[in-house]
């Protein structure tokens, strides 16, 4: 009998616990995966978006995409962006955090407030900012050439190399403050006894640095690196107002190349645009799971 | 109690959801019945973008019909960000087959149109029997817009090319505006050499990301990026010398490349970096920034390759009366009057604008033959409408744009190294891969 | 003495520290530098790399007004992005306190499909959503805006996270002394989870305030303009008058930047929780 109440009561408990969640998962349903299940049903037809019909053979989008060269070439910039630039943020903002994690240093607030204001700026006017400064009469152009690192004024957005390396440039000057602040978090709930112990031990700021900061950040680690992963990989503002993919497609991002092949030029191959905006969507998932069982080592 | 309090919880959510529907319904008013006007009112909108260019125009016309037909005539001109957005319009409302939030009349770019008309029919409507004399127009312009030899929109502005040049630097390298007018593109490479050397300026540029030169000097020549409905690159001879000489160009300095079309507007063009631009005749406000060369500047038509002048028409959109207007006869008849055939809207849209008209009278009246005095009192509108007059009619295609940027992507890449046979391949397999061929 | 001494030896220490992070805060609040000076100059100007401070800004504001529907776009965005942020985290951190603690096998199945959503491209799902809400007729109006970012994965996530700290045995007190599950959230959970709640809704207010590719789909009609789609328009045409765009943008970035400021310190402890 006792019993027989308890149980009813945890039965109570579980149901509430149900409603708690339902709305939250009632959106998504409804606004995250119903919508995928029609790009889905897109992704396997044809034609312009007022009379869809169903590709011959059903996969023809899906073949067809690796047979075209400028979505590979795609695929090989976001990836590009994503080998280079995600490590080198990710480790700044953990130096930068352990910098800042510092109980002498003064004007942390002051830093930290400087740090992060590069993600208050909307992309639009950020790409402005960075289109400016590496124009080919831009700021960066005078400063390299008075300090006599360059002989004469470069294009950087004018050649394929040095455009991708302004958009990774401009990636990390955004995001990293973003990613430190996370970081800094972290750091926060590591007592600063551990550190002390590690200077007793006679541990190098190196050494503590790998010894003891990363490990401990790890989980917060993993989730910025699922979460950079995926935000590279669905890469779009940059590449729209910094290069517009140019010169001659070299910079252009997956989600890019979609846009264009849905909304963008005036092309609207929804069905086209579906079938690679799926292949992202695998992508990113196969390396967030890769990335939650290499990390994970708790259970 | 717990149940009470739960179901509390969520009529609450539900009762803020809703005040954020009834806030949002102040702005969801054109949402219900769409943004077209209703039925027998004095009332239209339309689609346009550019506040610096078409708006003026159209505003102009409305003011036009107002003032002289009907006073109590509104138009709301729905701005948008880019001519891209209007057709974003017409893609998503024709993805769910729900075309009432469509606004009476939509701006829409002529070398789009076709397409979509031929993938949305039930987004428009033809103007039939709209009064309205088709042959005061440019034959070339009037291609786009007709279908099937049906009508379906009305010109706004002309997309006839202009070489505009920098007399005094010509001058300086010895020559003057005459030898370039009619003459063939190696000599006008051989003038901008000199140019280049004596000034230091180039005389001509393009952006980087850009295609028009290629597609404008091919016009010139009469000949298509396509032939029966296929790309034609690679077998076109035409196309590839033409290619080679804008190579050739840019080693040479003769031709300037900055890297996006703001760089080409603001820097180049703006910043005094050139003494001569080709393009459609839109690019003369900006032309006309630089107030210290006032009086230094002239247009002419541009070279071809053999010799003789060349015409080409590049941009340029037209007003379309879209398949939501509840109040075609009103629609029709604004069109028809003001762009269809009147001087006066021409004239407004010509001084609040700089929009230049493809419609042969107006180019008659006193406004348009004023002289200009930026362009050394030469009366460069009477001449642009005159030039339009001369474009050839070549063979267009939906994947116009398509072909332009392969193209383009091509001659940047010969630019930096790539041999010009492989590049046009590359350019003529990535068209036909897009076009299903 | 000596305490001061050792302290002074520290800072001394701290130099190339401190050296490094003037350099880095540099180069993060120079481009800030430059939109204002942007903001006070001549578009020509601006294209020319001009970097000191003009004296144009009043008339580029004026320009701005003139032409442009800008406190309707500002009312707009206001409205809009303050309507989700909170909407969105009082559904987030109603999911995120149920899954955590009420967790069961089910729930964290459901939890573990909800994070597969986070990987959904936004390309993909626009057109389909498009169609959704414009067949319910929500084209132009708030709750199309907001109703797809209402309930977010990383936001679930990130209460869920918090939740973990939230003390078992406290809520078993609670119960006992006869509060409901909702009593819990409201009177125990809300106010314990206060810093959480910061950090969310300075994520989603940004995110929400610069969105772009959405609205641009969504809001046909001028009177539901936002700030991004407006700046987008002044930069649309055959010429850009950077001065008077950077004072949009500088408007536009504002109010981003005071809920940072406003809410720094809170967010950085809400982040924490996020991740313990």
């Amino acid at each position: 009998m006792k019993q027989k109440k308890r149980m009813s009561l945890l039965a109570k408990q579980s149901a509430a616990g149900w409603i708690f969640l339902t709305p939250a998962a009632l959106l998504i349903a409804v606004m995250a995966f119903w919508p995928m299940i029609q790009a889905f049903i897109m992704s396997l037809q044809t034609g312009s978006s007022a009379n869809m019909q169903w590709s011959e053979p059903i996969f023809n989008n899906y073949t067809r995409m690796f047979q075209d060269k400028l979505f590979l070439r795609s695929v090989g910039n976001t990836f590009l962006y994503l080998i280079i630039q995600v490590p080198i943020m990710l480790i700044l903002a953990i130096l930068l955090a352990q910098l800042l994690n510092n109980k002498h240093l003064r004007l942390k607030g002051f830093f930290r407030t400087c740090i992060f204001l590069p993600c208050a700026t909307s992309l639009v006017s950020y790409s402005l900012i960075f289109k400016s400064l590496f124009a080919t009469d831009g700021l960066i152009n005078s400063v390299l050439v008075h300090l006599g690192i360059l002989e004469s004024n470069y294009n950087f957005l004018g050649n394929a190399a040095s455009a991708k390396a302004v958009i990774i440039i401009a990636l990390i000057w955004r995001w990293t403050g973003y990613n430190m602040v996370f970081y800094l978090a972290g750091l926060q709930n590591i007592e600063y006894s551990v550190y002390e112990a590690a200077k007793i031990d006679g541990a190098n700021g190196w050494k503590t640095f790998w010894g003891i900061t990363v490990p401990l950040l790890k989980p917060t680690i993993i989730m910025t690196f699922i979460m950079s992963i995926n935000g590279t990989l669905q890469l779009f503002d940059e590449s729209v107002n910094l290069t517009n993919g140019g010169p001659a497609n070299a910079t252009i991002t997956m989600s890019h190349y979609i846009y264009n092949n849905s909304l963008g030029q005036g092309v609207a191959n929804f069905g086209y645009a579906t079938a690679m905006s799926f292949f992202v969507f695998i992508i990113v998932a196969i390396l967030a799971f890769i990335n939650m069982k290499v990390g994970d080592t708790r259970d | 109690m717990k149940r009470k309090l739960i179901s509390a919880l969520l009529v609450s959510v539900m009762t803020i959801s809703l005040a954020a529907c009834g806030t949002g319904g102040g702005s969801s008013e054109g949402g219900e019945g769409g943004s077209g006007s209703s039925e027998g009112g004095h009332k239209l909108t339309v689609y346009a973008w550019d506040p610096a260019f078409n708006i003026p125009a159209i505003e102009a016309a409305a003011a036009d019909y107002k003032e002289n037909v009907d006073s109590e005539f509104e138009l709301e001109i729905l701005e948008q960000a880019a001519s891209e957005d209007v057709e974003t319009a017409i893609t998503t409302a024709g993805s769910s087959g729900d075309y009432s939030n469509l606004p009476d009349i939509v701006l829409f770019q002529d070398h789009y149109i076709q397409r979509y008309v031929a993938d949305y029919p039930d987004a428009w409507t033809p103007l039939g029997d709209v009064d309205i004399n088709w042959d005061d127009f440019a034959a070339e312009k009037l291609d786009y817009s007709t279908i099937d030899g049906e009508h379906y929109g009305v010109p706004v502005d002309n997309g006839t090319v202009v070489a505009a040049y920098r007399t005094d630097l010509l001058e300086q390298a010895g020559y003057t505006i005459d030898d370039l007018t009619g003459c063939t593109w190696d000599k006008f490479i051989e003038i901008g050499k000199a140019v280049y050397e004596k000034t230091g300026k180039a005389l001509l540029c393009m952006n980087s990301d850009g295609n028009d030169l290629p597609y404008i000097m091919m016009q010139a020549e009469g000949v298509s990026q396509f032939k029966d409905g296929k790309p034609y690159i690679t077998e076109n001879e035409t196309l590839v010398t033409i290619v080679e000489k804008l190579v050739e160009m840019a080693k040479e300095n003769v031709l300037l490349m900055p890297n996006s079309w703001s760089d080409y507007t603001d820097k180049a063009i703006q910043g005094d970096q050139v003494a001569g631009v080709m393009n459609g005749n839109w690019i003369i406000p900006t032309i006309e920034k630089v107030e210290a060369n006032s009086g230094k500047w002239a247009i002419t038509s541009m070279p071809t390759l053999e010799g003789g002048e060349g015409y080409a028409s590049n941009g340029g959109s037209s007003l379309y009366i879209t398949s939501n207007c509840q109040n075609v006869d009103l629609a029709k008849d604004f069109l028809a009057y003001t762009f269809g055939g009147s001087t006066t809207t021409y004239d407004n849209a010509l001084k609040d604008g700089g929009v230049i008209s493809t419609y042969a009278p107006a180019g008659e009246t006193e406004v348009y033959n004023e002289g200009v005095e930026y362009f050394n009192n030469q009366p460069i509108y009477a001449d642009i409408v005159e030039m339009g007059t001369h474009v050839q009619t070549v063979e267009q295609s939906d994947y116009h744009y398509s072909a332009r940027n392969y193209v383009g992507s091509a001659i940047v890449n010969i630019i930096n190294g790539a041999d010009t046979m492989d590049a046009l391949q590359e350019a003529e397999d990535q068209l036909n891969f897009e076009m299903g061929n | 003495m000596t305490k001061k001494r050792n302290r002074s030896m520290i800072q001394r220490r701290l130099i190339p520290t401190y050296i490094f992070l003037i350099i880095v805060a540099f180069l993060s609040v120079f481009p800030f530098y430059w939109m204002i000076s942007a903001a006070t100059n001549t578009s020509f100007e601006v294209a020319n790399g001009k970097l000191t401070l003009g004296g144009h800004f009043i008339e580029n504001f004026q320009n701005l007004v003139n032409g442009n529907e800008l406190w309707r776009a500002m009312g707009n965005s206001f409205l809009y992005s303050i309507l989700q942020t909170v909407l969105a985290i009082l559904i987030c951190s109603l999911a995120g306190f149920g899954f955590e603690l009420y967790h069961d096998k089910k729930k964290d199945v459901l939890f573990s499909i909800i994070l597969l959503a986070m990987m959904i491209p936004q390309v993909a799902t626009m057109i389909p959503l498009f169609r959704l809400l414009s067949s319910a007729k929500l084209l132009n109006s708030a709750l199309g805006f907001i109703l797809p970012s209402l309930s977010t994965p990383f936001l679930i996530m990130m209460f869920r996270q918090n939740s973990r700290n939230f003390p078992v045995d406290v809520m078993e007190a609670a119960r006992i002394d006869g509060l409901s599950e909702i009593g819990i959230f409201v009177r125990m959970y809300m106010p314990m989870m206060k810093a959480t709640y910061a950090a969310a809704a300075v994520i989603t207010f940004m995110n929400a305030w610069n969105s772009y590719l959405w609205p641009k789909v969504i809001m046909t009609l001028p009177e539901s303009q936002t700030m991004p789609m407006l700046i987008a328009n002044l930069s649309g045409g055959y010429t850009t008058d950077y001065g008077v765009l950077m004072v949009g943008v500088l408007f536009c970035s504002i109010p981003t930047m005071i809920v940072f400021f406003v809410l720094q310190k809170q967010f950085a402890e809400g982040i924490t929780g996020a991740v313990k």
